[in-house]
Protein backbone atom coordinates (compact mmCIF):
# COMPACT_ATOMS: atom_id res chain seq x y z
CA UNK A 1 0.00 0.00 0.00
CA UNK A 2 1.49 3.68 -0.63
CA UNK A 3 1.67 6.13 1.71
CA UNK A 4 -0.97 7.92 0.02
CA UNK A 5 -3.21 5.42 -0.12
CA UNK A 6 -2.68 4.78 3.90
CA UNK A 7 -3.30 8.11 4.20
CA UNK A 8 -6.96 7.70 2.55
CA UNK A 9 -8.12 4.71 3.96
CA UNK A 10 -7.07 6.23 7.44
CA UNK A 11 -9.14 8.84 6.40
CA UNK A 12 -11.88 6.76 5.81
CA UNK A 13 -11.44 5.17 8.98
CA UNK A 14 -11.58 8.52 10.83
CA UNK A 15 -14.59 8.98 8.73
CA UNK A 16 -16.65 5.42 10.66
CA UNK A 17 -15.64 3.39 7.22
CA UNK A 18 -15.71 -0.35 8.43
CA UNK A 19 -14.62 -1.31 4.91
CA UNK A 20 -11.60 0.87 5.24
CA UNK A 21 -10.89 -0.90 8.38
CA UNK A 22 -11.04 -4.54 7.27
CA UNK A 23 -8.71 -2.81 4.00
CA UNK A 24 -6.12 -1.20 5.91
CA UNK A 25 -6.11 -4.87 8.12
CA UNK A 26 -5.39 -6.99 4.84
CA UNK A 27 -3.03 -4.58 4.14
CA UNK A 28 -1.25 -4.44 7.23
CA UNK A 29 -2.02 -7.52 9.51
CA UNK A 30 0.46 -9.79 8.09
CA UNK A 31 3.25 -7.47 9.08
CA UNK A 32 2.14 -6.71 12.39
CA UNK A 33 1.19 -9.84 13.27
CA UNK A 34 4.62 -11.38 12.10
CA UNK A 35 6.22 -8.37 14.37
CA UNK A 36 4.26 -9.15 17.28
CA UNK A 37 4.95 -12.90 16.83
CA UNK A 38 8.34 -12.77 16.48
CA UNK A 39 9.04 -10.46 19.28
CA UNK A 40 6.08 -12.86 22.04
CA UNK A 41 6.86 -16.41 19.88
CA UNK A 42 3.14 -17.23 21.29
CA UNK A 43 0.41 -17.24 18.76
CA UNK A 44 -2.41 -16.00 21.46
CA UNK A 45 -0.59 -12.99 22.99
CA UNK A 46 0.85 -11.80 19.45
CA UNK A 47 -2.91 -12.05 18.88
CA UNK A 48 -3.98 -9.75 21.29
CA UNK A 49 -1.25 -7.05 20.14
CA UNK A 50 -2.69 -7.12 16.45
CA UNK A 51 -6.12 -6.52 18.18
CA UNK A 52 -5.19 -4.02 20.45
CA UNK A 53 -2.92 -2.02 17.80
CA UNK A 54 -5.90 -1.88 15.28
CA UNK A 55 -7.84 -1.09 18.07
CA UNK A 56 -5.85 1.76 18.64
CA UNK A 57 -5.37 2.62 14.93
CA UNK A 58 -9.29 3.07 14.46
CA UNK A 59 -9.79 4.76 17.54
CA UNK A 60 -7.21 7.33 16.97
CA UNK A 61 -7.28 7.56 13.17
CA UNK A 62 -9.10 10.83 13.67
CA UNK A 63 -6.68 12.48 15.01
CA UNK A 64 -4.02 11.37 12.31
CA UNK A 65 -2.38 13.99 10.41
CA UNK A 66 -1.20 13.09 7.22
CA UNK A 67 1.51 15.29 6.96
CA UNK A 68 3.22 13.78 9.82
CA UNK A 69 4.31 10.87 8.18
CA UNK A 70 4.13 7.17 7.25
CA UNK A 71 1.14 5.13 8.56
CA UNK A 72 3.15 2.00 8.57
CA UNK A 73 5.98 3.51 10.34
CA UNK A 74 3.62 4.62 13.19
CA UNK A 75 1.33 0.97 13.00
CA UNK A 76 5.20 -1.10 13.59
CA UNK A 77 6.54 1.27 15.93
CA UNK A 78 3.27 1.44 18.61
CA UNK A 79 3.58 -2.96 18.07
CA UNK A 80 6.49 -3.17 18.69
CA UNK A 81 6.21 -1.09 21.65
CA UNK A 82 2.99 -2.98 22.82
CA UNK A 83 4.90 -6.69 22.41
CA UNK A 84 8.00 -5.55 24.18
CA UNK A 85 5.90 -4.24 26.63
CA UNK A 86 4.09 -6.99 27.40
CA UNK A 87 7.44 -9.21 26.80
CA UNK A 88 8.67 -7.54 29.79
CA UNK A 89 5.84 -8.24 32.27
CA UNK A 90 5.98 -11.89 31.51
CA UNK A 91 9.14 -11.49 32.42
CA UNK A 92 7.88 -10.05 35.62
CA UNK A 93 10.30 -7.50 35.49
CA UNK A 94 10.08 -4.32 37.28
CA UNK A 95 7.60 -2.25 34.76
CA UNK A 96 9.47 0.77 33.75
CA UNK A 97 8.15 3.94 35.17
CA UNK A 98 7.63 5.31 31.55
CA UNK A 99 4.72 5.08 29.83
CA UNK A 100 4.56 3.20 26.74
CA UNK A 101 7.08 4.09 24.56
CA UNK A 102 7.06 7.88 23.27
CA UNK A 103 7.62 7.34 19.86
CA UNK A 104 4.28 5.53 19.04
CA UNK A 105 2.78 8.35 19.79
CA UNK A 106 0.60 9.05 17.17
CA UNK A 107 0.93 13.03 16.78
CA UNK A 108 4.93 11.83 16.98
CA UNK A 109 7.21 13.94 14.49
CA UNK A 110 6.85 13.47 10.84
CA UNK A 111 8.71 10.46 8.90
CA UNK A 112 10.71 12.32 5.92
CA UNK A 113 10.20 10.99 2.39
CA UNK A 114 13.42 8.58 2.20
CA UNK A 115 12.29 6.52 5.33
CA UNK A 116 8.61 6.27 4.21
CA UNK A 117 10.19 4.27 0.76
CA UNK A 118 11.62 1.82 2.92
CA UNK A 119 8.25 -0.29 3.63
CA UNK A 120 7.31 -0.37 -0.03
CA UNK A 121 10.97 -2.51 -0.38
CA UNK A 122 10.08 -5.91 -0.01
CA UNK A 123 10.35 -8.10 2.87
CA UNK A 124 13.44 -10.82 1.27
CA UNK A 125 15.23 -7.19 0.56
CA UNK A 126 15.59 -5.93 4.07
CA UNK A 127 15.89 -9.25 5.50
CA UNK A 128 19.23 -9.47 2.96
CA UNK A 129 20.33 -6.18 4.58
CA UNK A 130 20.04 -7.55 8.17
CA UNK A 131 21.73 -10.54 7.33
CA UNK A 132 24.69 -8.63 5.83
CA UNK A 133 25.42 -7.59 9.93
CA UNK A 134 28.15 -9.41 11.84
CA UNK A 135 26.77 -11.72 13.71
CA UNK A 136 27.62 -10.49 17.33
CA UNK A 137 26.25 -6.90 15.71
CA UNK A 138 23.07 -8.37 14.96
CA UNK A 139 22.75 -10.38 17.84
CA UNK A 140 23.32 -7.19 20.26
CA UNK A 141 20.98 -5.15 18.38
CA UNK A 142 18.41 -7.52 18.19
CA UNK A 143 18.62 -8.19 22.02
CA UNK A 144 17.88 -4.46 22.58
CA UNK A 145 15.26 -4.29 19.93
CA UNK A 146 13.13 -7.43 20.03
CA UNK A 147 13.81 -8.63 23.59
CA UNK A 148 13.63 -5.42 25.46
CA UNK A 149 16.62 -5.12 27.20
CA UNK A 150 18.85 -2.26 28.09
CA UNK A 151 22.70 -1.80 26.76
CA UNK A 152 23.81 -2.70 30.27
CA UNK A 153 21.16 -5.69 30.81
CA UNK A 154 23.00 -6.92 27.27
CA UNK A 155 26.62 -6.36 28.72
CA UNK A 156 25.32 -8.47 31.91
CA UNK A 157 23.56 -11.42 29.98
CA UNK A 158 26.70 -11.33 28.01
CA UNK A 159 29.34 -11.11 30.13
CA UNK A 160 31.04 -7.93 28.42
CA UNK A 161 31.83 -4.44 29.05
CA UNK A 162 29.31 -2.15 28.64
CA UNK A 163 31.47 -0.15 26.27
CA UNK A 164 31.55 -2.92 23.79
CA UNK A 165 28.06 -3.67 23.81
CA UNK A 166 27.63 0.36 22.82
CA UNK A 167 29.66 0.22 20.50
CA UNK A 168 28.91 -3.35 19.04
CA UNK A 169 24.94 -1.33 18.53
CA UNK A 170 26.61 1.63 16.99
CA UNK A 171 28.62 -0.11 14.68
CA UNK A 172 25.91 -2.64 13.37
CA UNK A 173 23.40 0.33 13.14
CA UNK A 174 25.95 2.70 10.87
CA UNK A 175 26.13 -0.44 8.83
CA UNK A 176 22.94 -1.15 8.47
CA UNK A 177 22.24 2.15 7.55
CA UNK A 178 24.91 2.23 4.80
CA UNK A 179 23.82 -1.10 3.75
CA UNK A 180 20.32 0.36 3.22
CA UNK A 181 21.31 3.89 1.61
CA UNK A 182 20.48 2.20 -1.84
CA UNK A 183 17.26 0.53 -1.42
CA UNK B 1 22.64 24.23 20.17
CA UNK B 2 26.30 25.07 21.05
CA UNK B 3 28.45 22.49 20.68
CA UNK B 4 29.78 21.41 24.52
CA UNK B 5 31.54 18.80 25.95
CA UNK B 6 28.68 16.63 26.60
CA UNK B 7 27.65 16.41 22.65
CA UNK B 8 29.85 13.52 21.70
CA UNK B 9 28.20 11.56 24.59
CA UNK B 10 24.99 12.61 22.84
CA UNK B 11 25.50 11.90 19.50
CA UNK B 12 26.80 8.47 20.43
CA UNK B 13 23.60 7.98 21.97
CA UNK B 14 21.85 8.49 18.84
CA UNK B 15 22.29 4.67 17.78
CA UNK B 16 21.35 3.36 21.41
CA UNK B 17 18.26 5.36 21.69
CA UNK B 18 17.22 4.33 17.94
CA UNK B 19 17.07 0.44 18.92
CA UNK B 20 15.65 1.35 22.55
CA UNK B 21 18.25 0.09 24.14
CA UNK B 22 18.91 3.49 26.41
CA UNK B 23 17.50 3.46 30.33
CA UNK B 24 14.55 5.53 31.56
CA UNK B 25 16.56 7.95 32.65
CA UNK B 26 19.51 8.08 30.07
CA UNK B 27 16.37 7.54 27.31
CA UNK B 28 15.08 11.07 29.10
CA UNK B 29 18.07 12.99 29.17
CA UNK B 30 18.60 12.37 25.17
CA UNK B 31 15.25 13.36 24.54
CA UNK B 32 15.46 16.42 26.24
CA UNK B 33 18.39 17.27 24.66
CA UNK B 34 17.11 16.44 21.57
CA UNK B 35 15.13 19.25 21.64
CA UNK B 36 17.74 21.88 21.32
CA UNK B 37 20.09 20.16 19.06
CA UNK B 38 19.42 20.08 15.27
CA UNK B 39 22.76 17.44 15.03
CA UNK B 40 21.39 15.10 17.01
CA UNK B 41 17.80 14.97 15.45
CA UNK B 42 19.39 14.65 12.10
CA UNK B 43 21.74 11.74 13.17
CA UNK B 44 18.89 10.23 15.05
CA UNK B 45 16.63 10.06 11.90
CA UNK B 46 19.51 8.94 9.78
CA UNK B 47 18.45 5.62 11.02
CA UNK B 48 15.40 5.80 10.44
CA UNK B 49 15.61 3.31 7.76
CA UNK B 50 17.44 0.75 9.72
CA UNK B 51 15.18 1.06 12.70
CA UNK B 52 12.19 0.31 9.55
CA UNK B 53 14.57 -2.68 8.76
CA UNK B 54 14.38 -4.07 12.19
CA UNK B 55 10.29 -3.78 12.01
CA UNK B 56 9.88 -4.90 8.72
CA UNK B 57 12.87 -7.59 8.36
CA UNK B 58 11.38 -10.55 10.60
CA UNK B 59 9.80 -13.85 9.57
CA UNK B 60 6.81 -13.32 8.06
CA UNK B 61 3.97 -15.39 8.55
CA UNK B 62 -0.18 -15.44 8.27
CA UNK B 63 -2.10 -14.51 11.20
CA UNK B 64 -4.96 -16.91 11.40
CA UNK B 65 -8.63 -16.13 9.87
CA UNK B 66 -9.99 -15.83 12.75
CA UNK B 67 -7.91 -12.47 13.81
CA UNK B 68 -9.51 -10.66 11.13
CA UNK B 69 -13.21 -11.60 12.00
CA UNK B 70 -12.29 -10.12 15.49
CA UNK B 71 -10.85 -6.80 14.73
CA UNK B 72 -12.74 -6.28 11.26
CA UNK B 73 -16.35 -7.68 12.22
CA UNK B 74 -19.11 -4.60 12.22
CA UNK B 75 -20.39 -4.51 16.03
CA UNK B 76 -16.90 -5.18 18.38
CA UNK B 77 -15.63 -2.32 17.50
CA UNK B 78 -17.66 -0.79 20.51
CA UNK B 79 -16.13 -3.11 22.96
CA UNK B 80 -12.22 -2.68 22.62
CA UNK B 81 -11.13 -5.71 24.29
CA UNK B 82 -13.21 -7.42 22.14
CA UNK B 83 -10.54 -11.25 21.95
CA UNK B 84 -10.61 -14.06 19.67
CA UNK B 85 -12.39 -17.22 20.79
CA UNK B 86 -10.21 -19.67 21.63
CA UNK B 87 -11.11 -23.45 21.83
CA UNK B 88 -8.01 -25.12 21.18
CA UNK B 89 -5.33 -25.20 23.49
CA UNK B 90 -2.75 -22.43 24.18
CA UNK B 91 0.18 -25.31 23.77
CA UNK B 92 -1.01 -26.43 20.60
CA UNK B 93 -1.82 -23.05 18.95
CA UNK B 94 2.27 -21.84 19.99
CA UNK B 95 3.43 -25.18 18.81
CA UNK B 96 1.59 -24.75 15.39
CA UNK B 97 2.07 -21.46 14.91
CA UNK B 98 5.51 -21.92 15.26
CA UNK B 99 5.65 -25.23 13.08
CA UNK B 100 4.21 -23.07 10.45
CA UNK B 101 7.05 -20.64 10.39
CA UNK B 102 9.27 -23.18 10.63
CA UNK B 103 7.88 -24.58 7.44
CA UNK B 104 7.50 -21.37 5.56
CA UNK B 105 10.57 -20.62 6.49
CA UNK B 106 11.77 -24.14 4.65
CA UNK B 107 9.98 -22.89 1.36
CA UNK B 108 8.38 -25.83 1.60
CA UNK B 109 5.11 -24.75 -0.34
CA UNK B 110 2.79 -27.83 -0.56
CA UNK B 111 3.29 -28.09 3.77
CA UNK B 112 2.83 -24.02 3.74
CA UNK B 113 -0.51 -24.22 1.53
CA UNK B 114 -1.87 -27.24 3.74
CA UNK B 115 -1.32 -25.47 6.83
CA UNK B 116 -2.67 -21.83 5.66
CA UNK B 117 -5.44 -23.67 4.96
CA UNK B 118 -6.04 -25.46 8.20
CA UNK B 119 -4.90 -22.12 9.90
CA UNK B 120 -7.76 -20.26 8.08
CA UNK B 121 -10.47 -23.19 8.50
CA UNK B 122 -12.40 -24.45 11.51
CA UNK B 123 -10.53 -24.66 15.05
CA UNK B 124 -10.82 -28.20 14.97
CA UNK B 125 -9.07 -28.45 12.13
CA UNK B 126 -6.42 -27.39 14.29
CA UNK B 127 -6.42 -31.05 16.09
CA UNK B 128 -6.01 -33.18 13.06
CA UNK B 129 -3.13 -30.46 11.45
CA UNK B 130 -1.61 -31.09 14.81
CA UNK B 131 -2.02 -35.00 13.95
CA UNK B 132 -0.44 -34.80 11.14
CA UNK B 133 2.17 -32.10 12.37
CA UNK B 134 3.34 -34.45 15.06
CA UNK B 135 4.11 -37.22 12.23
CA UNK B 136 6.33 -34.38 10.50
CA UNK B 137 8.16 -33.44 14.23
CA UNK B 138 11.81 -35.29 13.29
CA UNK B 139 11.95 -33.25 10.08
CA UNK B 140 11.24 -30.58 11.91
CA UNK B 141 13.61 -30.98 14.44
CA UNK B 142 16.40 -30.98 11.82
CA UNK B 143 15.08 -28.17 10.08
CA UNK B 144 15.37 -25.92 13.12
CA UNK B 145 19.17 -25.92 13.20
CA UNK B 146 19.26 -24.63 9.56
CA UNK B 147 16.41 -22.03 10.02
CA UNK B 148 15.77 -19.19 11.81
CA UNK B 149 19.20 -19.55 13.31
CA UNK B 150 19.15 -15.81 14.44
CA UNK B 151 15.95 -16.09 16.56
CA UNK B 152 17.12 -19.50 17.71
CA UNK B 153 20.29 -18.12 19.06
CA UNK B 154 18.58 -15.24 20.42
CA UNK B 155 16.09 -17.72 22.43
CA UNK B 156 19.54 -19.39 23.64
CA UNK B 157 20.77 -15.83 24.72
CA UNK B 158 17.72 -15.03 26.80
CA UNK B 159 17.59 -18.76 28.22
CA UNK B 160 17.08 -18.35 32.22
CA UNK B 161 19.20 -21.53 32.51
CA UNK B 162 21.82 -20.19 30.41
CA UNK B 163 25.49 -21.05 30.66
CA UNK B 164 29.08 -19.28 29.02
CA UNK B 165 32.24 -21.24 28.33
CA UNK B 166 35.09 -19.92 26.64
CA UNK B 167 36.92 -21.82 24.73
CA UNK B 168 40.87 -20.78 24.69
CA UNK B 169 43.04 -21.12 22.04
CA UNK B 170 45.19 -24.57 21.24
CA UNK B 171 48.85 -25.13 19.98
CA UNK B 172 47.21 -25.72 16.56
CA UNK B 173 45.50 -22.69 16.30
CA UNK B 174 47.59 -19.68 19.09
CA UNK B 175 45.29 -17.26 17.94
CA UNK B 176 41.52 -18.87 18.00
CA UNK B 177 39.30 -18.25 20.45
CA UNK B 178 36.03 -19.86 21.05
CA UNK B 179 33.05 -19.01 23.51
CA UNK B 180 29.64 -21.26 23.84
CA UNK B 181 26.38 -20.70 25.37
CA UNK B 182 24.38 -22.93 26.51
CA UNK B 183 20.77 -23.71 27.81
CA UNK B 184 19.93 -27.17 28.48
CA UNK B 185 16.19 -26.25 27.07
CA UNK B 186 16.83 -24.22 24.47
CA UNK B 187 20.04 -25.46 22.91
CA UNK B 188 23.76 -24.06 22.32
CA UNK B 189 24.99 -21.39 20.51
CA UNK B 190 29.02 -21.95 19.44
CA UNK B 191 31.19 -18.50 18.38
CA UNK B 192 34.62 -19.30 17.14
CA UNK B 193 37.10 -17.08 15.14
CA UNK B 194 40.51 -17.28 13.78
CA UNK B 195 40.32 -21.49 13.09
CA UNK B 196 42.81 -22.01 10.43
CA UNK B 197 41.14 -23.55 7.12
CA UNK B 198 40.86 -27.98 7.13
CA UNK B 199 42.22 -30.04 4.55
CA UNK B 200 39.91 -31.27 2.12
CA UNK B 201 36.94 -34.24 3.61
CA UNK B 202 38.09 -32.37 7.10
CA UNK B 203 35.40 -30.69 9.31
CA UNK B 204 35.65 -28.68 12.54
CA UNK B 205 33.49 -30.98 15.46
CA UNK B 206 32.17 -29.42 18.45
CA UNK B 207 32.28 -31.41 21.67
CA UNK B 208 30.55 -30.98 24.41
CA UNK B 209 32.20 -32.91 27.28
CA UNK B 210 30.07 -34.46 30.66
CA UNK B 211 31.29 -36.33 33.34
CA UNK B 212 30.09 -39.41 31.30
CA UNK B 213 31.80 -38.65 28.20
CA UNK B 214 32.27 -36.32 25.22
CA UNK B 215 28.63 -35.55 23.17
CA UNK B 216 29.09 -34.19 19.81
CA UNK B 217 26.99 -31.10 19.56
CA UNK B 218 27.59 -31.03 15.92
CA UNK B 219 30.32 -30.27 12.53
CA UNK B 220 30.99 -26.51 11.38
CA UNK B 221 32.95 -24.94 8.77
CA UNK B 222 34.42 -21.84 9.04
CA UNK B 223 34.18 -19.29 6.23
CA UNK B 224 37.20 -17.55 4.58
CA UNK B 225 37.96 -15.69 7.80
CA UNK B 226 38.12 -18.69 9.74
CA UNK B 227 35.07 -17.59 11.88
CA UNK B 228 32.35 -20.00 12.84
CA UNK B 229 29.17 -18.99 14.30
CA UNK B 230 26.76 -21.76 15.17
CA UNK B 231 23.35 -23.36 16.60
CA UNK B 232 23.17 -26.19 17.81
CA UNK B 233 19.94 -28.31 19.08
CA UNK B 234 21.57 -30.40 21.99
CA UNK B 235 19.48 -33.26 24.03
CA UNK B 236 18.15 -31.76 27.03
CA UNK B 237 18.70 -34.69 29.44
CA UNK B 238 22.80 -34.73 28.73
CA UNK B 239 24.50 -33.73 32.03
CA UNK B 240 25.96 -30.44 32.34
CA UNK B 241 28.91 -29.98 30.85
CA UNK B 242 32.14 -29.52 32.51
CA UNK B 243 33.83 -28.63 29.18
CA UNK B 244 33.60 -28.12 25.49
CA UNK B 245 36.42 -28.60 22.70
CA UNK B 246 36.99 -28.11 18.91
CA UNK B 247 38.74 -30.74 17.00
CA UNK B 248 39.10 -31.58 13.42
CA UNK B 249 37.23 -35.15 12.11
CA UNK B 250 36.34 -35.99 9.00
CA UNK B 251 33.54 -34.67 6.95
CA UNK B 252 30.39 -35.58 9.21
CA UNK B 253 31.87 -35.96 12.12
CA UNK B 254 32.01 -39.05 14.36
CA UNK B 255 30.50 -40.05 17.57
CA UNK B 256 33.55 -39.43 19.52
CA UNK B 257 36.82 -37.32 19.02
CA UNK B 258 39.54 -38.75 17.14
CA UNK B 259 40.83 -35.64 15.61
CA UNK B 260 43.44 -32.59 16.72
CA UNK B 261 42.10 -30.08 19.31
CA UNK B 262 41.72 -26.45 18.31
CA UNK B 263 39.90 -24.52 20.88
CA UNK B 264 39.29 -26.52 24.46
CA UNK B 265 37.15 -24.96 27.88
CA UNK B 266 36.46 -25.67 30.99
CA UNK B 267 32.59 -24.57 32.46
CA UNK B 268 34.32 -22.83 35.26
Amino acid sequence: MTADADHSTVARMAAGDQAALAEFYDHHGRAVYSLAFRILRDQRDAEEIVQDVFTQAWRESRRYNTRRGSVMAWLMTLTRSRAVDRLRRRRSRPQSAAPADPRADISDSAAPADEQLIWTVRVDEVRAALDTLPFVQRMTIELAFYEGLTHSEIAERLEEPLGTIKTRIRQGLLKLRERLAGT
Amino acid sequence: MAMNDDHAVFLELASLYAVHALPDDERRAFEEHLRSCDVCARELRSFDRAVAALLRGVPQIDPPASLRDAIVAPGQRAGATARVARNASRWSAGWLAAAAMLIGALGLARYTATLRRDLAGLRQELQSALIRLDQTEQRLDAATRSVNASQLRIAVLMAPDLARIDLAAQPLAPRAVGRAFWSRARGLVFTASALPTLPPGRTYQVWVITTDRPISAGTADPDDRGTITAFFATPPDIPAPVAMAVTDEPQGGLPSPTGNRYLVGSAH
